[in-house]
Order: structure tokens, then sequence, then C-alpha cells
């Protein structure tokens, strides 16, 4: 284990051990303790809670449901911000647009969208979708902004053609904007996932938040946020991470 | 078969007036032949238009008037071959130093069944054999310019265009890469248009040097350099070539500045 990996598992060890301390200080009501926590978690997966479901059958619709807006979200924004970037002209026309989706409340794009779709799967995935595509857009045209035109001017001098300059030159000098865009997209996209499960969607981790809620369960709304950080941790350090190292494995290690 | 390489004939360059209406010629009525299989020096001070020239000849830049023909080859491909070795490398530091020459190898429509040979041979010829699977970064700066002059020869160019290219370097990797890119040259025989500010270079290397004045840029000289090689850099034959060529270019640029 290097260093790193040692000083980010002491901090974890550190952070259950404050909120241990803590929850002997004050009543299972208001905070429950790690040990609680663990095992209703545990709980949640081997006996069906609420409307018959385990804990897993949530999280692969919490998953399926990031998943889905996420890969759109990410796609059309990448696209979006390609073509407004290499085309100034409708840059001009449209980027002035860009700002109207960026500065709309999140909150408002799901009640809109809940009043134009109702409590339904597309009202939910469109508000995501609306909301996350803009932030994507906008990385994408600051990487264009940024391209270097000597490796543009190799590229032509060796008259290389349209599909290459893309796949070998332009999509890897965009390579930073885009997973900038990557990791800030997929956390605004769990957020408004869980927040669209919690106003309308019919289950997923969001729908067990407001359900507990309800019942005014202080211990199972805290496990399933507990259950759902650790989720996206995981995703992050696990999944978006490596593929990162792997996509930079070309930059010499002093300059991460 | 023609025995020139590249016939430019009466080229004109426009660039706009820095903050004004207008334009000015960068290149006026500019003429020059470049003999097959020779090595060619353009010297010029630096900001006369030399680079602009070579990138009108590979296409990045458009020219206003003029001729300009690059001949291919007897047998070659009908349209020409123009490799190109910048002043800094520009390579494709995503990509591996074999996946960087295969870029140009694949811009160039050459077939895939000859690529693996054609990077062996050429990263061989500068002396980087083993080096494939390497990422530029990783390289020194001397070391990544080899890289990019291996990728411009990979092509097997009818024109090789260099600018400049050891300006950024310090001057013993420079004094290095320009001995060993005589020991290449035994090797590749491509016609090259070197660009350089500095005499010395250009005489050292060169078969023909041209002088270029400032604004517009003209050629007023040609020079035949008639030392065989190999040549030594310390050869004196050199050094009094170079004297008079500095006096003349100096008499030169006074004339142009009254």
């Amino acid at each position: 284990m290097n260093k790193h990996a040692a000083l980010r598992w002491l901090s974890i060890i550190a952070f259950v051990g404050v909120w241990w301390i803590a929850s002997l200080l004050s009543s299972p009501e208001f905070l429950p303790g790690p040990k609680a926590i663990g095992e209703t978690i545990i709980a949640n997966f081997l006996t069906p809670g609420p409307e018959g479901k385990t804990a897993e059958f949530h999280i692969a619709i919490t998953l399926l449901r990031i998943f889905a807006t996420f890969s759109i979200a990410m796609l059309a924004g990448i696209a979006l911000g390609l073509i407004l970037g290499l085309r100034p002209k409708l840059e001009m026309a449209f980027g002035y647009l860009i700002p109207l989706s960026l500065t709309t409340p999140t909150l408002l794009a799901v009640f809109l969208c809940v009043l134009w779709f109702g409590y339904s799967e597309t009202g939910g995935l469109v508000a995501v979708i609306f909301t996350v595509t803009p932030f994507v857009t906008v990385n994408m045209l600051a990487g264009t902004k940024a391209l270097d035109k000597e490796l543009v001017d190799m590229a032509h001098a060796f008259k290389a053609n349209r599909s290459l300059l893309v796949r070998k030159v332009l999509i890897w000098q965009l390579m930073p904007y885009i997973f900038s865009a990557f990791r800030y997209a997929f956390g605004m996209t769990w957020k408004i996932v869980a927040l669209a499960e919690t106003f309308g969607l019919k289950f997923g981790i969001g729908y067990m938040f407001t359900f507990w809620f309800e019942q005014f369960n202080m211990v199972q709304v805290m496990s399933w946020i507990i259950l759902f950080v650790v989720l996206m941790l995981i995703l992050e350090h696990g999944v978006i991470a490596r593929l990162e190292e792997k996509m930079f494995a070309w930059r010499p290690a002093h300059s991460y | 078969m023609s025995s020139e390489a590249v016939v430019i004939e009466k080229l004109t360059k426009m660039f706009p007036n820095p903050g004004g209406a207008g334009e000015f010629a960068v290149i006026e009525s500019l003429n020059l032949q470049i003999r097959r299989g020779t090595f060619a020096s353009i010297v010029g001070p630096s900001g006369c238009g030399k680079s602009t020239l070579l990138n009108i000849i590979a296409g990045i830049e458009t020219h206003d008037a003029g001729t300009l023909r690059i001949i291919p080859q007897e047998g070659a491909a009908s349209t020409a071959r123009i490799g190109y070795v910048f002043q800094s490398p520009r390579l494709l530091n995503w990509l591996t130093v074999e996946d960087n020459i295969k870029f140009a190898l694949e811009a160039q429509n050459i077939e895939k069944a000859l690529w693996n040979q054609r990077v062996k041979k050429y990263l061989d010829m500068v002396g980087l054999g083993g080096q494939e699977r390497n990422y530029p970064l990783k390289l020194s700066g001397g070391m990544q310019q080899r890289v990019a002059i291996s990728r411009a020869l990979a092509i097997e160019p009818d024109i090789l265009l260099m600018d400049e290219p050891f300006s950024h370097l310090d001057e013993i990797t420079a004094r290095k890469m320009r001995v060993d890119l005589m020991h290449i040259l035994e090797h590749a025989q491509p016609t090259i248009l070197f660009v350089t500010h500095s005499l010395r270079e250009a005489v050292f290397l060169s078969e023909d040097v041209y002088m270029m004045s400032v604004k517009p840029a003209r050629i007023f000289k040609q020079v035949r350099v008639d030392i065989p090689r190999p040549r030594h850099p310390e050869d004196s034959r050199l050094f009094d070539l170079e004297k008079d060529l500095v006096k003349e270019f100096f008499a030169v640029l006074e004339l142009s500045q009254q």
C-alpha cells in the first residue's frame, strides 16, 4: 500500500471514529452509530423492504438511470461542444443560449419536467439530461479553444484527412476537458437522479430516502444515504480514476 | 525526368498590415529551383518569411501570385510527398514513438503492410531503434527531434522541408544532430530544403545556399558549396566561405535599409 492510499484509509477510519463517538453522545433517533447503520444496510440486502424489494433492486434501478442519462448527456455535450467550438459562426449564433440552461436552478428543471411529463420515468430523465448536457458542452467548448494550432498544421502538412485529424490529433487534446466534464457531469447526474427519485420516480435509492423520511425512520434514511455515498465513491475512484490513469499513461509522472 | 524537384516562379505572398489597412508583401516575386537529391538551404534573418515560404510549399498556407511546382520522382505517386520537420518536434505526445511515425504513414495513404518495416528502418537511421514503444515526453528534446526527422523521412518524401530544426536545441546537441544528419543522408537521399538563420549551419550542411533578403523576401544570391562530404565542422574552407558570405549579407542588408 502506498502512502496516499494509507492516508486515505486513515481519513476514513478517523471519520467513522468521530461519527461513532458523536453517536455515543447523542440518542439513536438523532444520530445512529456506525454499527446500527451497518447492520441495517446488511439487513436491507438480505430481507425485502417496502414494495417487496431488497436493496440491490433499488441500487440497480438507480445505477441504470445514472448510466443512461449520463451517457446521453456526455455524448450530446461532447458533440454539441465540438460542433460549436469548431464552427465559430454556429457558436456566435447559439453560444449565448448555454448560460440559459446553466443558470436554470436544478430544482426548477426537475419541477418543470414533472409538470410537463408527470411523475414518469421520462420526466426525471429529461430533467437530468437538460441540466447536465450544457456543463459538458461548456467544457468541450473551452477545450476547442485550447487546441494546439501547430499540431493541426503538422497534420495538414502530412495531408491527414479529417477522420485521422479528429482521431489522432483533436480528441486527445480534448481528453483532459472530456475527463473534467466526465467527473463533474457524473457528480451532477447522480445528485439529480437521486433528487428526481426523491421527488417522483418509483423505486431507486432516492425513492427509499423519501419512503423512510415519511416514516421518520432515521436509521433507515441514514443507511440509504451512507450506502449511496459509498457506491458513488467506489464508482468515482474505482472506475473513473482508473480509466483516467489509463488514458493519460503518456504523461510523465510529475505532471499529475 | 526533371532534374528539379521544386520549381518556384514569381511567388508572392501578401500579409495584412499590422494594425492598419492594406497589405504588404512578405515574399515578392521569389524564384527558386531545387535540384533533385540535393541539400539546399535558405538563409535569412529572423522574420524574413522563410517559414512562410516552407508553409506555402507544404500547402499549409496559400500564396497570392506565382507558381509552385513540386515534381514527384519518376514512377512514384502522382502527387508529390512532402515531409516536414518543424522548429519544435510537434509530436503527438499521446501516441508512442512508433505510432507517431505511423500517423504520417497513414496520412500519406502508404500501404499498411509497409508500416512496420518503415518504422524500423527510419528509427534505426536516426539512432532510436528500440524506442518504438516509448512516449515522446519521456525522451529528451534532441531525441524528440530525431523522432520528428524519422517521421518525415519515413514517408520517403520527394522533398523534405526543415524549418530551423536544431534551433531549439542546446548547441552541443545541435552540433551532434547536424553531423548525424549528414550520416543519415548517406543512406537516404531525399531532396532537402532547409531553412536557417545561421550561415555556418547552412554552409556546413548544404550543396546549395540561397541567401534571402528581408521585406520583401527575395533570393539575392545563390552559392554552391563544393566541399566534398563528409565534411568536418572545423574545416577551414567552411569558415572562409562563411566569412565571405556574412560580409556579403551585411552589405545587402545595409543597402536594403537605406
